[in-house]
């Protein structure tokens, strides 16, 4: 350590430094390299084979694996799942999300505490906040039966997860009680970028609070929303731990990466599960780089 | 400055706790023996203190729910790590295990030993004993014979049409809500309970050529499905039993909001009539499984404890699983546990001195005992059983009909079974 | 004006906020709540027809179930679950400051380099590595099984430790670049005129101006490794790695109807994060911001 510090030191601005550059980096080029990128190279490859470790061999078979998802029943279902989780996550995440932002920003004294209130679910493991829901939703004694009774909403307990639309929404609903913390720090953090004076220029201009939030909020908060969007897509395309805790292998609940970790640990299918993850990322991907461009296209119409 | 006194004051709270449990662990470690099974191998203190005392080795009890544990060692088996030094080994597994070459022969123990436990046969693969078993599991029905009384019922239902008409005579003279308690979770004791039905309907799961038997109408495996499926829409299961694991069933039953615990393990009684544990200790009976032929048939599903070849310390490892098999031991797990003694000469010792517990139904459906598959347990069974849970699950929400469960559950049979 | 002297309309407009952030706080610590009043609530108590918002006689029976020198399971008493629930605490610590302290350190110099130090490749890698937070690390975990099988790195510390770095590396990355890029550099090259070495500089100029910054990627790092969950459900078969995001919910499948002891165990999982946000939420907030800037 002492020795490389004192030849850096001397080198100072010349060669040193694409050599000091690449000594910083090189931890990096390892750990993604051999933790990431080596791994996601072997998932296409090894998709294309069959490799079980419960089977001798691992032969070429082409798309096989991919045919066969097409025609899985289950995973279709689970993509269908998947999808829901997606829509409901990202549209109740946004619109919570900003409201608690505009909220957020709205508010002079104690709002570091408030902030702290908030983010609160985002900082607990996942698993431990399936727990408590679970508990909340329990149909013999759960919170949320007492609550609807005793509110006249409902006359007789419910077991939820009976009906696969309400099970699908009650998990989102955690999911979301989690992420929505994200949005709304992204989204106020976009908020206070915003210069005051374009509100009293709208305002002179005769613009009501309405007028000046289309205006002049989403507009100016329309590259943290895209990010708010593209963060809320890849979690909930990738929601496990909630739907693994309260859903287990039912197949109501059961999204496709519950069908990836089923296919690889469970029935020890591994080029099956890589091909079913793989297919998961690129649709991840894809629909977060939909927001992404349309987001940046419609303000720069603005 | 407050914040960072705080702060280090905490840190030093976690220490404190921490570092003292260390030192013990590291203190025992020496002659600690970590064991892996399901809730119901969750021996009592007392048991594993005398464990220590007797053989000098300090039993670390991991228990984990049913449906995790095959999981767990499958994954850690792949990766050459054992579980745990002592795992359970089911009786479905033994195929998929024994091939795999994961657990170490058992050739320790001793030929009496063996010979004393019928159930150890479904152990051996290759001639090789691969575990020895500490739960002799069968079912059988288990009922609440003060609310049969209360609804008029002299005797217990010899058919599953009785066994209908019973409950609905139950329910409809007020006694509980939901007299049949039966797991609909997505989870194995679901469809080990439909395995279960399938022979009270006269059924088999598959032929000798693993062809499913349960998609024609006629079949056992249907009538079985559309018998749950019935029972839950005349709200004689609880609609929350699609959330219920077999387990929870029985806490039901021991609470005495079920009036009959259909797919009833043997060894359970012990535990249902324990006035400690249950409140409907005076009133739990047994009777053979229903069926519709008059010749009442049940399965077993025995359970066993062996060795990972991945895992250290073998020696200390047989001396347990000997220990269980240990006849005061197997009484005294029984007792509390209520896991049937694997020994003949227990049972039949229990059995003379009348502590057995409705022990001449139990002998008389023990002697109906029959393996689920005659051929031997195919590696890809853990693949077909978690779709029949799932399939059972899905026509309890009513998201597919009856036709849709038994065809999906064949296709998965045929396509786990292809591979 | 209308602040002095509030007319109906803001009256109301005051009172419409007061109720929203009255929803949002309940909506955020509601849940808590209602966990930590089960924990404290006795059985008997919790599968009551009417719920108890308040718990009528406080017990720390739960919590004696997991601390004591015996549990109870199936009705019997049965050995102490604390060796195992110590355990998966240490777990859950070691893996999690492990893979903060390496992650942060990387970070440190790694997104220094990015930003002032010239290196061929410098571009291409930065938007590589940053491009895997889109990438979740579930995508890549069957191949990373198999490399850890063969490393033998499974059910180690090094082994979640590595898989922990990976997956929240980039973030830290993106995070420290940030901080540096707002960095003004003359303090820098005073130092470099002075004589300092770049690393001198690195370390003990630079470094501690952006300690705010190293303070939230420690957190961030920290807080998302203490909650994984499909990482060692894979890679911690057994208890000498496995942490308590693990560890619960197996105790809650084995303890199927305990759910005071359920609400118990998983009170004690968050405090860390509890106390965490409530001493370092401005780190937190600014790191979250930071994190989601173009």
């Amino acid at each position: 350590m002492a020795t490389e510090q004192s030849t850096a030191g001397r080198l100072g601005f010349g060669n040193g430094e694409a050599a000091l550059g690449l000594a910083f980096v090189v931890p990096i080029v390892v750990i993604m390299g051999g933790l990431v990128f080596m791994p996601l190279v072997t998932t296409i490859v090894d998709s294309l084979y069959r490799v079980d470790p419960m089977r001798a061999g691992e032969p070429f078979v082409g798309l096989k694996n991919y045919t066969d998802l097409a025609a899985d029943s289950n995973v279709q279902t689970a993509w269908a799942n998947t999808l829901a989780y997606v829509a409901m996550a990202v549209i109740l995440e946004t619109v919570g999300g900003l409201a608690a932002a505009l909220l957020l920003n709205s508010v002079r004294h104690g709002r570091q505490w408030l902030l702290a209130a908030v983010v609160l679910p985002w900082c607990l493991p996942p698993v431990v906040n399936a727990i408590v829901w679970m508990w909340i939703y329990n149909p013999s004694y759960g919170l949320l039966n007492h609550a609807l009774m005793s509110l006249g909403v409902i006359d007789t307990p419910q077991v939820w997860f009976n009906d696969r639309g309400t099970g699908l929404f009650l998990i989102t609903l955690v999911h979301v009680w989690r992420m929505m913390p994200l949005t709304a720090i992204i989204l106020l953090a976009a908020l206070q970028s915003i210069p005051k004076e374009l509100y009293e220029a709208a305002k002179l201009d005769g613009a009501g609070a309405v007028k000046s939030f289309q205006m002049v909020t989403l507009p100016l908060i329309s590259g943290g929303l895209a990010i708010a969007l593209s963060q809320s897509t890849v979690f909930a395309f990738n929601l496990f731990d909630e739907a693994w805790i309260m859903g287990g292998s039912g197949l109501g609940t059961r999204s496709v990466i519950i069908q990836v970790y089923m296919s690889a640990f469970q029935n020890l299918r591994f080029s099956y599960g890589m091909a079913l993850s793989l297919l998961a990322m690129i649709a991840s991907l894809v629909v977060s780089l939909i927001y992404v461009l349309r987001v940046y296209r419609e303000t720069r119409m603005d | 400055m407050k914040r960072r006194n705080f702060l280090s004051l905490m840190a030093a709270a976690n220490a404190a706790f921490i570092v003292p449990s260390l030192t013990r662990a590291f203190a025992a470690s020496g002659d600690t023996l970590t064991v892996l099974l399901p809730p119901w191998g969750t021996i009592p203190k007392q048991m594993t203190d005398r464990f220590a005392k007797e053989t000098g080795i300090t039993l670390n009890i991991q228990t984990m729910g049913w449906d995790d544990i095959r999981t767990k060692i499958v994954t850690s088996m792949v990766a050459q790590t054992a579980p745990a030094q002592a795992t359970e080994v089911d009786w479905s597994w033994v195929g998929q295990f024994g091939a795999a070459g994961w657990y170490a022969p058992l050739d320790e123990i001793s030929a009496d030993t063996v010979a004393d436990i019928p159930t150890a046969e479904i152990f051996k693969y290759d001639g090789k004993l691969l575990a020895l078993p500490y739960n002799n599991d069968f079912r059988i029905l288990i009922y609440n014979k003060a609310h049969l009384e209360k609804a008029g019922i002299k005797a217990a239902p010899k058919s599953p049409e009785e066994l209908m008409d019973q409950a609905k005579a139950i329910k409809s003279a007020g006694v509980v809500d939901y007299p049949i308690g039966l797991p609909m979770s997505a989870t194995e004791g679901t469809a080990t309970a439909w395995y279960l039905l399938t022979m009270a309907f006269g059924g088999d799961l598959f032929d000798a050529d693993f062809k499913p038997l349960f998609t024609d109408k006629d079949s056992g495996g249907y009538k079985a499905l559309q018998f749950e499926a019935e029972a839950l829409k005349a709200g004689l299961i609880d609609p929350a039993a699609t959330g219920l694991k077999d387990v929870e069933i029985q806490e039901l039953f021991k609470s005495g909001s079920v009036t009959f615990d259909v797919a009833g393990w043997a060894g359970n009684l012990a535990v249902y009539s324990d006035k400690d544990k249950s409140k409907v200790s005076g009133d739990v009976d047994a009777a053979l499984m229903p069926s519709t032929s008059g010749k009442s048939r049940t399965f077993g599903l025995p359970e066993a404890i062996g060795v990972p070849t991945s895992a250290d310390n073998h020696e200390a490892a047989v001396t347990f699983i000997e220990w269980m098999a240990k006849p005061e031991n197997e009484i005294e797990i029984y007792n509390t546990l209520g896991d049937l003694p694997p020994r003949l000469s227990v049972l039949e010792q229990l059995n003379e001195e009348g502590k057995l517990f409705a022990g001449d139904k139990l002998l008389a459906q023990a002697k109906t005992v029959e393996p689920l598959f005659k051929q031997g347990t195919p590696g890809w069974y853990p693949e077909f059983s978690s779709a029949v849970a799932s399939a059972i699950n899905q026509v309890a929400k009513e998201q597919i009909s009856v036709d849709e469960a038994v065809a999906q559950m064949a296709d998965r049979a045929e396509a786990a079974k292809n591979r | 004006m209308s602040a002095q002297t509030p007319d109906r309309g803001g009256l109301l407009r005051l009172l419409a906020k007061a109720f929203a952030i009255l929803v949002l706080v309940l909506w955020s610590l509601g849940p808590i709540y209602w966990a930590l009043a089960t924990s404290l609530t006795r059985p008997d108590e919790l599968v009551s027809r009417t719920p108890h918002f308040f718990p009528p006689n406080v017990t720390f029976q739960h919590y004696a179930r997991l601390f004591g020198g015996s549990s109870v399971s199936q009705g019997n008493t049965v050995q102490s679950v604390w060796p195992e629930f110590s355990a998966a605490l240490l777990n859950s610590l070691v893996t999690s400051v492990g893979a903060t302290i390496l992650t942060v350190a990387i970070a440190a110099f790694g997104a220094y380099a990015f930003v002032r130090l010239r290196f061929p490749g410098r571009n291409i890698l930065f938007i590589l590595v940053v491009a895997t937070m889109a990438i979740p690390a579930y995508t890549v975990m069957i191949p990373l099984y198999r490399l850890m099988i063969q490393l033998g790195l499974i059910d180690t510390y090094v082994g979640i430790t590595l898989i922990y770095t990976s997956a929240f590396l980039p973030l830290a990355l993106w995070l420290m670049r940030t901080v540096y890029q707002a960095m003004p550099i003359a303090l820098e090259e005073a130092a470099w005129l002075d004589g300092a070495g770049r690393i001198y500089t690195l370390v003990r100029i630079v470094l501690p101006l952006a300690a705010p910054g190293l303070i939230a990627a420690a957190l961030l790092t920290f807080l998302n490794a203490w909650g994984q969950f499909i990482v060692p459900l894979v890679f911690s078969p057994t208890l000498a790695t496995k942490p308590l995001t693990v560890l619960i919910p197996e105790f809650v499948t084995r303890n199927y109807v305990d759910y005071g002891l359920m609400n118990a165990a998983g009170i004690l999982a968050i405090i860390p994060p509890i106390v965490l946000v409530i001493f370092l939420n401005r780190y937190l907030v600014s790191g979250l911001m930071a994190g989601a800037q173009k």
